[in-house]
């Protein structure tokens, strides 16, 4: 009862007279390199909206841009959050969901009711599905690897399969063609996990020469409100020796960093970073960012270079000196967990140069955001221009979700991949009948 | 005619049940200001979470108290109620309801400056009623 009533609540709060009640969020654009950051807030309750978790209805799908088609080519999942293509084809699907939240704080219970009420908290299948799905074979859809404990991340080098768990990275023996794993696997190297485990998503990628591995490890909290102790080793990336499992850190504060990737032009590291929470409809934005080694991108202390945050004390001006302001804002809250660059895609022209970012969408602000796939083009290796929708309608007219977009990839035919982990569905999208020929520019 | 066969000794009047409950409420909430201070000197955010589960006790409390005193005044246990005490102690539960919300912030700024300012004051309006007990009725006449 509480979540309809937000706003009610929120202004009897202010019926209190101790704060003020603006936390209607702007429709304006926070896109690019400098986005517009509003003033910090403080609330007694702070904005909430969330949109209640439905389902399709059958032959219902969301929809795409002009020149596109989807279908679903696996249903019936359980919370699948990402996906990955092999090299013949098949098609991985992680479904998952973290370990059980403790409660530290009586917020954490509300917070708990909340995440029921979207959809976050359904149970996740903690297994890996394979989909065969390409013409001329018989379709296929089998459990591939049984009981990983909450997977998120998946690559492949050579006949190594790897598996980023919340707690380590596994490896396992793999060889093309092969439908099901039942090795035990090996632990290359442990992650950050713990009872906390507040951000439990460990998203993976290897280097393009397959040396290393790419590990992406969230923070324990909203804003270090479990201690400082509790965020040891997290908000960061971690470089994993694929031979020994020694590993580094190769950049830090990075809130929740997603959506590893590589782009294969220049060889540059990306992810997609969940930014921090309840100072403000329009703060702070999520963003999509080339990681540099060494590199310190703010969290906790500050966001988007040096904005300092007024909830974290003792501060750091050593750390915040030399924070970095990320390549490109995304929009406030939008939550984007997927990324994937279009080239080499099948896609229409518009967009072979450039990412494709899988926002799950908002919780804690008016009006609502993300809830969508977007197109960032680029130039050069870098963003230039605004997002494009690409994938739509997750969202139903009275503002339920029928589907919420999380990891994405291409597949082998180079269409785009969505994982939907409240329409517990795999889509993908292609190029329509005759759209590449037909496409402008 | 009055019975004296037996001396008149004079019992200690029992407390009335809703100033008992007062007492322990109002022990959880000035709680909160001692673990506000504790957080404020040494940053460490356990104090923090302290603060808010003693605060979220005491308005439960509160909210028993208040539920108890009704039902003595409904079945008579109570004389009139003492509305400048009664009226002090609900806007101390009030302040620590504000408070609740406050505290329920992330970081720093869940108890400094707001938090810790209605800890203050919603414990200064504790002790200026505790020093004179935890019933909330005029006492005079109230007992058979």
């Amino acid at each position: 009862m509480i979540i309809p009533h937000s706003r009610l609540l929120c202004a009897a709060a202010c019926a209190l007279a101790l704060s003020a009640c603006n936390d209607e969020g702007s429709d304006k654009s926070q896109y690019g390199s400098s986005p517009d950051l509003p003033a910090p807030q403080e609330y007694l309750i702070p904005p909430m909206r969330v949109a209640p978790a439905g389902s399709w209805r059958e032959g219902e799908t969301p929809k795409v841009a002009a020149g596109l088609q989807v279908r679903a080519i696996a249903t019936g999942l359980m919370h699948p959050r990402s996906v990955y293509t092999l090299l013949n084809g098949d098609v991985l699907i992680v479904e998952s969901n973290g370990p059980k939240a403790p409660i530290n704080r009586p917020k954490d219970y509300i917070m708990g009711v909340v995440k029921g009420y979207a959809g976050t908290g359904a149970p996740g299948g903690n297994r890996i599905t394979l989909v065969r799905y390409t013409e001329g074979q018989p379709p296929l859809q089998t459990i591939f690897l049984d009981k990983p404990n909450s997977p998120f991340g998946v690559a492949l080098v050579g006949n190594d399969l790897y598996v980023a768990n919340t707690d380590a990275i596994m490896r396992y023996p793999y060889k093309t063609g092969e439908t099901q794993i039942t090795a035990p696997g090996e632990v290359l190297t442990e992650l950050p996990a713990g009872p906390i485990n507040h951000h439990w998503t460990k998203s993976l990628v290897a280097s393009p020469d397959g040396t290393k591995l790419y590990v992406g490890a969230g923070s324990n909290s909203n804003i270090t409100e479990n201690g400082m102790a509790a965020e040891a080793g997290r908000a960061a990336i971690y470089e994993v020796d694929r031979a020994t499992g020694a590993k580094r850190i190769f950049a830090s504060g990075l809130r929740n960093p997603n959506g590893l990737q590589f782009e294969l032009h220049t060889g540059q590291l990306w992810a997609v970073v969940n930014e921090r929470d309840e100072i403000g409809p329009d703060l702070v934005p999520d963003y999509l960012t080339s990681v540099r080694d060494g590199g310190f991108y703010g969290w906790p202390y500050s966001y988007f270079g040096q904005h300092l945050d007024p909830r974290v004390q003792p501060q750091r001006p050593d750390l915040v000196a030399r924070a970095i302001s990320p390549d490109y804002a995304l929009g406030s809250h939008v939550a984007p967990l997927g990324l994937v660059f279009s080239n080499p895609s099948s896609l229409p022209v518009a967009y072979r140069n450039g990412a494709f970012v899988g926002e799950h969408g908002s919780w804690d602000r008016s009006p609502l955001s993300g809830y969508k796939v977007v197109y960032i083009p680029f130039k050069d290796g870098r963003p230039d221009g605004n997002p494009v929708d690409v994938v739509t309608g997750f969202l139903s007219a009275d503002e339920k979700t029928q589907g919420r977009p999380v990891g994405l990839a291409l597949d082998a035919t180079g269409a785009l991949l969505v994982a939907d982990d409240v329409g517990n569905t795999v889509w993908l999208v292609s190029a329509g009948a005759g759209a590449t020929q037909a496409a402008p520019n | 005619m009055t019975d004296n066969t037996r001396p008149d000794i004079r019992r200690p009047s029992r407390p009335h049940a809703h100033a008992l409950i007062v007492s322990v409420g109002a022990t959880l909430l000035g709680a909160a200001f001692v673990t506000d201070i504790a957080y404020w000197l040494t940053l460490n955010g356990q104090w923090e979470t302290s603060s808010i589960w003693l605060l979220t006790g005491g308005l439960i409390v509160a909210f028993l108290a208040a539920l108890t005193l009704l039902a003595e005044v409904l079945l008579r246990r109570v004389g009139k109620i003492s509305w400048p005490r009664f009226i002090a102690i609900a806007v101390a539960a009030l302040l620590a309801l504000v408070n609740a919300f406050v505290h329920s912030r992330d970081g720093y700024t869940a108890v400094v400056p707001t938090g810790i300012a209605l800890s203050f004051i919603t414990t200064l309006i504790i002790i200026s009623i505790g020093v004179r007990g935890w019933d909330l009725t005029s006492l005079s006449g109230t007992r058979p």
